[in-house]
């Protein structure tokens, strides 16, 4: 599957938010997430992935930027 | 001149249910009948436990309150805290809180739940969620509610072991019959039901064995006590200066007259009659009752042997020749012990016991214990056509003890 996909899928299994009303390049902020279910999300990310996350990124706000550093973060160095 | 202040408004959110329409009545009216909600704990999580446990769960639909994105870091005790301030708010007649409305709230452990999720994924995966502090802290409830609704005055959280939500009702009284406020939400919420908590519980010796039939496990004053049942919920009490509240028409469930706090600076978990009778003895002085005009006491009554003694010699020391016109009851004996949130349920109990003229049983007390001589009531469904005024009692771990006086509102 590819990372956006599961991306979405996370968000609906932890928000409930329909995974097709979610657009890779929209704001996250825009479908009601705030800094502390944004801060979930990223829990749920590294559980899933297991990877860790950089902190304080917060120009990573949209699901294809969250997909590209998952993608980063994946790839053996 | 300090105000009059009433219970305008009922939100529960326990054992008994209360979440549907009128439904602090029908909570009532169930322990009117005897009910009892105490069954054996069958979670899954039942599993971690090294013996079974009898407990009073709260049947609870979060999803009727909360969208999934909002639950993210608002742990069972909030969820709680949120939908009883809610339940209490359309009770009370009014369409919205007023931004001055002040919050005061009780919870023992707060957000026990997240600590114990925390735990469990940290030796799982190594990693623990960002937002167990937020939802762990023992002032989210209250912090909850006044996100909820919009209120910008006090919001304040009182941790006081088994007296928190009764000191909770206590202060926000005071408040309002002081003009500091001309509204308070009132009351408190805990959700212990969870592996780490009962098993502590467990170990101290205090949690009753479940019976052969999981509802009667709860024996108040009955020589065959086991110890007490622990349960989980919220209650929330609406209180306004009595004035006011009959100028704008409002439901008065019953003026609170008085309160009594005291602590027994003894030993910490072990109660003692002589700070019990001093919460007793200002509770009344200062609501102006004198002990027979009081008809009805909704004991501690966590159905162990040195709580029961101690709060029966207690009662016994203050009420004198006047204790057989006193009807006690522990409705523990069917709602289990909210700890944090047993002061508010039990505080709500005692109002519509008054706003009924009813009074809830002591449940499976089949064998009163001799030493405590109280007049219990024994019968479900008993009246008290003459019933004035009531008392509920909170005596807590660390000896503060509390004492909530109630009037019949007329």
């Amino acid at each position: 599957m590819e990372t956006t996909a599961e991306i979405k899928q996370l968000i609906h299994a932890r928000f409930g938010i329909e995974a097709a009303t979610l657009r890779d390049a929209a704001p996250l902020a825009q479908y009601g997430l705030d800094s502390l279910s944004l801060a979930e999300l990223v829990f749920s990310i590294e559980e899933h992935f297991g990877i860790d996350m950089p902190v304080g990124r917060d120009d990573i706000n949209t699901i294809d930027k969250l997909a590209l550093l998952i993608d980063e973060l994946r790839t053996p160095a | 001149m300090p105000r009059r202040v009433a219970v305008t408004g009922l939100g529960l959110i326990g054992p008994h249910g209360g979440a549907e329409p009128g439904g602090a009545q029908a909570a009532f009216e169930a322990l009117m009948a005897g009910q009892s909600a105490v069954t054996l704990w069958d979670h899954p999580a039942a599993a971690q436990l090294n013996a079974p446990a009898a407990v009073a769960p709260t049947p609870f639909d979060a999803s009727h309150w909360f969208t999934r994105l909002q639950l993210a870091g608002v742990d069972r005790f909030s969820q709680f805290a949120v939908a009883a301030a809610e339940l209490a708010r359309a009770d009370a007649g009014l369409a919205a809180y007023d931004a001055a409305t002040g919050v005061y709230l009780g919870s023992g452990m707060g957000g026990a739940a997240a600590i114990e999720d925390a735990y469990a994924s940290a030796q799982k995966s190594g990693r623990v969620s960002p937002l167990t502090v937020p939802a762990t802290m023992p002032n989210a409830g209250a912090a909850h509610i006044a996100m909820r609704n919009g209120l910008h005055g006090p919001v304040y959280t009182y941790s006081i072991a088994c007296a928190s939500s009764a000191v909770a009702i206590a202060e926000a009284a005071k408040a309002i019959a002081a003009g500091e406020l001309d509204c308070a939400i009132a009351g408190g919420s805990e959700a212990l039901l969870l592996p780490g908590v009962i098993r502590a519980w467990q170990a101290m010796h205090t949690l009753a064995e479940p019976a052969a039939q999981a509802e009667r496990s709860s024996r108040p004053f009955a020589v065959d006590r086991a110890g007490l049942v622990l349960g989980e919920g919220a209650a929330v009490l609406v209180l306004e200066p009595l004035e006011a509240a009959r100028a704008r028409g409002a439901r008065l469930y019953a003026e609170i007259a008085g309160s009594g706090v005291s602590c027994d600076a003894t030993h910490l978990t072990k109660p003692d009659t002589a700070g019990q009778v001093r919460a007793l003895t200002m509770a009344l002085a200062r609501a102006g009752l004198a002990p027979a005009e009081v008809g009805y006491c909704n004991a501690h009554g966590t159905a162990t042997q040195a709580g029961d003694m101690v709060e029966a010699a207690s009662l016994a020391q203050v009420w004198g020749e006047a204790l057989p016109q006193l009807a006690v009851s522990s409705t523990k004996s069917m709602h289990g012990h909210l700890l944090g949130a047993a002061g508010a349920l039990e505080a709500a109990i005692t109002v519509l016991a008054l706003y009924n003229r009813a009074l809830p049983p002591s449940m499976f007390c089949e064998m009163p214990d001799p030493e405590c001589a109280l007049a219990l009531v024994h019968t479900p469904g008993t009246q008290a056509p003459e019933l004035k005024a009531a008392i509920s009692n909170s005596f807590a771990f660390g000896g503060t003890n509390v004492v909530l006086a109630f009037r019949r509102a007329e």
